[in-house]
């Protein structure tokens, strides 16, 4: 079972890998459209990669909730 | 005295036009296009007899402004769109940038805000010729990929609404998503508009010191780079292709040669 902080290397490393973001730019609160320009395409993919990595499923709302990294590692934290 | 004249004369002009242009809005949209898009016919064939009726409605429309003395519009390489199944993508200076261009392509589908969907002038229009609407969300990427794939031509405006006074607003990566995931690549058109007229933002009745000139410019095609898988980097992928595109129109804009 993975700690939070596995799963915040999980959404880090598919930022990174995703859009060629610095992990210096990533942090718990950093925001992923007001910060990193995320947009609802942008957001697809990038659970299409988190669920691989944490085998659970992101719903519509799921993807609408999300504001910041720390809302995306409470989400899979929860439903470990 | 003259030039005031001409002035109050473009005033009139303007007022006219868009009258006529709701007018012909909504008898095209609420009668015509009904008859049009009723004979017998699949889907496709439907759209694509109401997006015919559409291009001679808008082609109409621009020779009157013209005929009015309002603008001129100066169309350089429309052979360039005359082939179905490309990806037009534009820039957007003025409120009639897509009357200007789908009045020279044969068919085309478009994406309209969505107020235009609900705009008592315009919405049957949309709703008979097929065009899709920008609130459709996650399922907008897909349901163009699938018209360029059955060899439909696209309308785009990346901007997503009509640019800054003498500038480009920034980009969405829509665009960029769609080219990777149907394999066509950007054919760009360059819109200008001298001087600043039909402005976000601009009162219908603030018209410019003298005609308006449009030039609408067909470019080469634009190939974007085969995209990665999602989650493997196409994310940026489509960050770069939209910077390169912006980029493409911040150059061409800089240049007065339509």
């Amino acid at each position: 079972m993975a700690s939070r902080d596995e799963i915040f290397g999980w959404v880090v490393d598919v930022l990174r890998e995703e859009f060629d973001f610095t992990s210096e730019a990533l942090a718990m609160d950093t925001h992923l459209i007001d910060d990193l320009d995320l947009d609802s395409i942008d957001a697809i993919d990038m659970t299409v990669r988190l669920e691989e990595l944490s085998d659970i499923s992101f719903s519509d709302s799921d993807l609408k909730s999300m504001r910041t990294i720390r809302d995306v590692v409470d989400l899979i934290d929860g439903r470990r | 005295m003259k030039l005031r004249l001409a002035r109050l004369w473009r005033i009139a002009a303007t007022g006219i036009s868009f009258a006529t242009f709701g007018a012909a809005g909504l008898v095209c949209g609420s009668v015509v296009l009904p008859i049009v898009r009723a004979w017998p016919g699949t889907e496709p064939e439907r759209d694509f007899r109401c997006q015919y009726a559409v291009r001679r409605f808008f082609r109409a429309f621009v020779r009157m402004v013209e005929a009015l003395g309002l603008m001129k519009v100066a169309v350089h390489g429309a052979e360039r769109l005359q082939e179905p199944g490309q990806l037009v993508v534009a820039n957007h200076p003025t409120l009639l940038d897509a009357v200007f261009v789908m009045s020279v392509m044969p068919r085309a589908d478009c994406v309209v805000k969505s107020a235009v969907t609900t705009n008592p002038f315009m919405r049957s229009v949309a709703r008979c010729a097929g065009y899709l609407s920008n609130d459709l969300e996650g399922e907008l990427v897909d349901a163009c990929v699938s018209r360029l794939r059955s060899g439909r031509s696209l309308l785009l405006f990346p901007e997503g609404t009509r640019s800054p006074r003498g500038a480009l607003g920034p980009f969405q990566r829509g665009a960029a998503h769609i080219a990777f995931r149907s394999g066509r690549p950007f054919r760009p058109v360059v819109i200008r508009c001298d001087p600043p007229g039909l402005m976000r933002g601009q009162k219908w009745y603030d018209v410019a010191d003298r005609s308006l000139e449009i030039s609408i410019e067909c470019c080469d095609l634009i190939y974007v780079e085969d995209a990665p898988a999602p989650g493997r980097g196409r994310g940026a992928a489509a960050r770069r292709a939209t910077a390169e595109l912006r980029d493409f129109f911040g150059k061409r804009l800089q240049t007065p040669e339509g």
